[in-house]
């Protein structure tokens, strides 16, 4: 079933992306939006940021042994089934340094808040983006430095208007890079409660979809449509300044979109969208030669790609995205060495993701209640991982919500998420079901504040 | 026929000097007959202060008519940028200059820009350079022009 739907999915946004180039345009332009800035009208400084704070609970029932697995708790730190959080608490500025030639923009941001990115870095704080922006090129702007780099929506757009609390399955496994820890870790097994051994075993923070290197692109429009593109090579190593190895990642980025009305992330129009990510990663891969000064290193594929479309004219909202990656398969926050893997170190083995492939989708749905600050919301994402092995698991989550605005600025999210988990080529309690079986649904309660 | 060819000769010449000499403004005459005159003033840095300064513009023309108010936004300082060539607000410009609004740029603010630069910043084309904006303004509110700065 999934595969019929999978296919008309590609066949509707390839025929889109493709044949609508030069019909067809979209919701926000990302690319554009995140560290371009007006001309003209620009700020030497504006600081900017925003708030979250939350409450999750994990309604999820342990194992036999009543243990829990990362998926039965709340991160970043997975001690616990329910937690008050400050989510994000972000602050930065952006501008143009020099307003009378404000063709030089830049945008820095930085996060102190607890999420995956402060969780697993040596401080709890953390710069999220240092770019600098020229767009003194006609059709080639050109930004450096660190950035969202151009890729799927839900990871490209800005999170301060995301519509929910937590990122599909998809998303949050196969596109949120997670980089295997420095030193050998090993897997950690299920806890019981209170967690003796932190389940989140990664020291170093998650990608943020954000990348150091440097970014071709720009936008055309004409009359009411839109086309946008993007190139971007980087480090291909997320947050982390530096880079580990000599490879870099390339990001492949087309849009083209039929714009309705407004400006800025909340335009509306119909957007279609592709992209697509190709880099290598370096590090201990097949648990060889470990020592305390280092290890053998080796080079592994990670390839990304998708596609989407994206439809916002009040009241209704409609988004559907496909994605699928290749190398590099996280298996979870539990097990931080030899890519995410379990397999004993052994690349090739049937539940280790170094060479697996996955794949998902995503169907979103909003509706903004006419004269009321009310707005509904509902999402449906599927995600296979190690697809086509033997421990393929399946994730399946429904997502109801519920957002009230109290201004322009201030809106509060409730999500309840309705989540299954399973091996499928395993019956109940059997394999990995012995730890999935149990895995359902998880209430929240975000509350933003735009500054 | 000397007399009248020497009062022929003066005025052309009168007609030449008027001519040469008159303000860039082809319609300020006409405008300056309006019941109401109101010099606006962008000076600011502040992005914020040019969408301001035009919706003040925008709100007096449907407040009193197109014909019954002379509209003049004189810019210069920082808020020079609003008549930049390629600035956000152009087609908003372009709007309020088919109602009569004139927009009034510094020569003093392009000759210190240009300064700072190292070019010229390209002006929009409905742009009036003046000599200076403060004296621009001074002009104008002898003529009768009620000042206001948003």
């Amino acid at each position: 079933m999934h595969m019929t739907i999978k296919k008309t999915l590609i066949a509707a946004a390839t025929a889109a992306a493709l044949g609508s180039l030069h019909t067809t345009a979209s919701a926000a332009d990302w690319v554009m939006l995140q560290g371009t800035e007006p001309v003209g009208t620009s700020s030497r400084a504006e600081v900017w940021g925003f708030i979250q704070t939350q409450y999750q609970k994990n309604t999820s029932d342990p194992n036999a042994s009543n243990q829990y697995i990362p998926n039965k708790l709340v991160g970043p730190q997975l001690t616990s089934q329910e937690q008050f959080n400050v989510n994000r608490a972000r602050i930065g500025v952006r501008g143009a340094g020099f307003p009378l030639d404000d063709k030089v923009n830049y945008f820095l941001l930085a996060e102190f808040g607890k999420n995956a990115i402060t969780e697993s870095s040596s401080g709890s704080t953390h710069v999220t983006d240092a770019s600098i922006t020229l767009n003194h090129i006609p059709g080639a702007r050109i930004r450096t430095g660190l950035f969202k780099y151009p890729g799927a929506e839900e990871g490209l757009q800005a999170i301060h208007v995301f519509d929910y609390v937590n990122f599909t399955n998809v998303t949050n496994q196969l596109m949120l890079e997670r980089f295997s820890s420095t030193y050998y870790g090993a897997n950690v097994p299920p806890q019981t409660l209170p967690v003796v051994n932190s389940l989140n075993a990664f020291n170093r923070p998650v990608g943020a979809f954000r990348d150091v290197g440097i970014q071709i692109f720009d936008a055309f429009t004409l009359d009411n449509w839109e086309a946008t593109y993007a190139v971007m090579i980087g480090n291909g190593n997320g947050l982390n300044f530096g880079d580990n190895d000599s490879n870099k990642d390339t990001y492949l980025y087309l849009a083209a979109e039929k714009i309705f009305s407004g400006t800025g992330p909340l335009r509306e129009g119909l957007k279609f969208f592709a992209w697509s990510q190709n880099g290598k990663r370096t590090f201990n891969g097949d648990n060889s030669a470990i020592g305390i000064n280092g290890a053998v290193v080796e080079e592994y594929d990670r390839k990304r790609s998708g596609l989407g479309v994206k439809y916002l004219a009040r009241p209704f909202r409609v988004t559907a995205e496909y994605m699928k990656g290749k190398g590099m398969i996280w298996n979870g926050p539990d097990k931080p060495s030899f890519a995410l893997t379990t397999g004993g170190g052994n690349p090739n083995a049937d539940d280790n993701g170094i060479f697996a492939e996955a794949s998902g989708y995503y169907l979103d749905g909003g509706w903004y209640i006419p004269s009321s600050n009310w707005e509904l919301d509902l999402r449906y994402d599927i995600y296979h991982r190690l697809e086509g092995r033997t421990n393929e698991l399946e994730f399946k989550t429904i997502t109801y919500g519920a957002q009230y605005h109290f201004n322009r600025k201030t809106r509060v999210a409730i999500n309840y998420e309705d989540i299954s988990a399973t091996a499928v080529n395993f019956g109940a309690l059997a394999g990995p079901n012995i730890n999935l079986d149990g895995v359902s649904g998880v209430y929240s309660v975000q509350l933003t504040h735009i500054f | 026929m000397k007399r009248w060819s020497q009062r022929v000769t003066t005025l052309a010449v009168a007609l030449w000097a008027v001519t040469a000499y008159a303000p860039a403004y082809a319609d300020a005459k006409s405008s300056s007959m309006a019941d109401s005159k109101v010099v606006l003033q962008i000076s600011d840095n502040d992005p914020s202060k040019q969408e301001l300064v035009l919706n003040v513009a925008n709100n007096l023309i449907e407040q009193y008519g197109q014909d019954q108010i002379a509209i003049e936004i004189v810019a210069f300082g920082p808020g020079m940028r609003l008549l930049f060539a390629n600035n956000e607000n152009k087609g908003r410009i372009q709007g309020l200059t088919t109602k009569n609004v004139r927009f009034s740029a510094c020569k003093n603010t392009i000759t210190a820009m240009t300064k700072q630069l190292g070019y010229e910043p390209e002006l929009n084309a409905k742009a009036v350079r003046v000599d200076a904006g403060a004296g621009r303004i001074m002009e104008l509110v002898k003529e009768g022009y009620v000042l206001i700065k948003p």
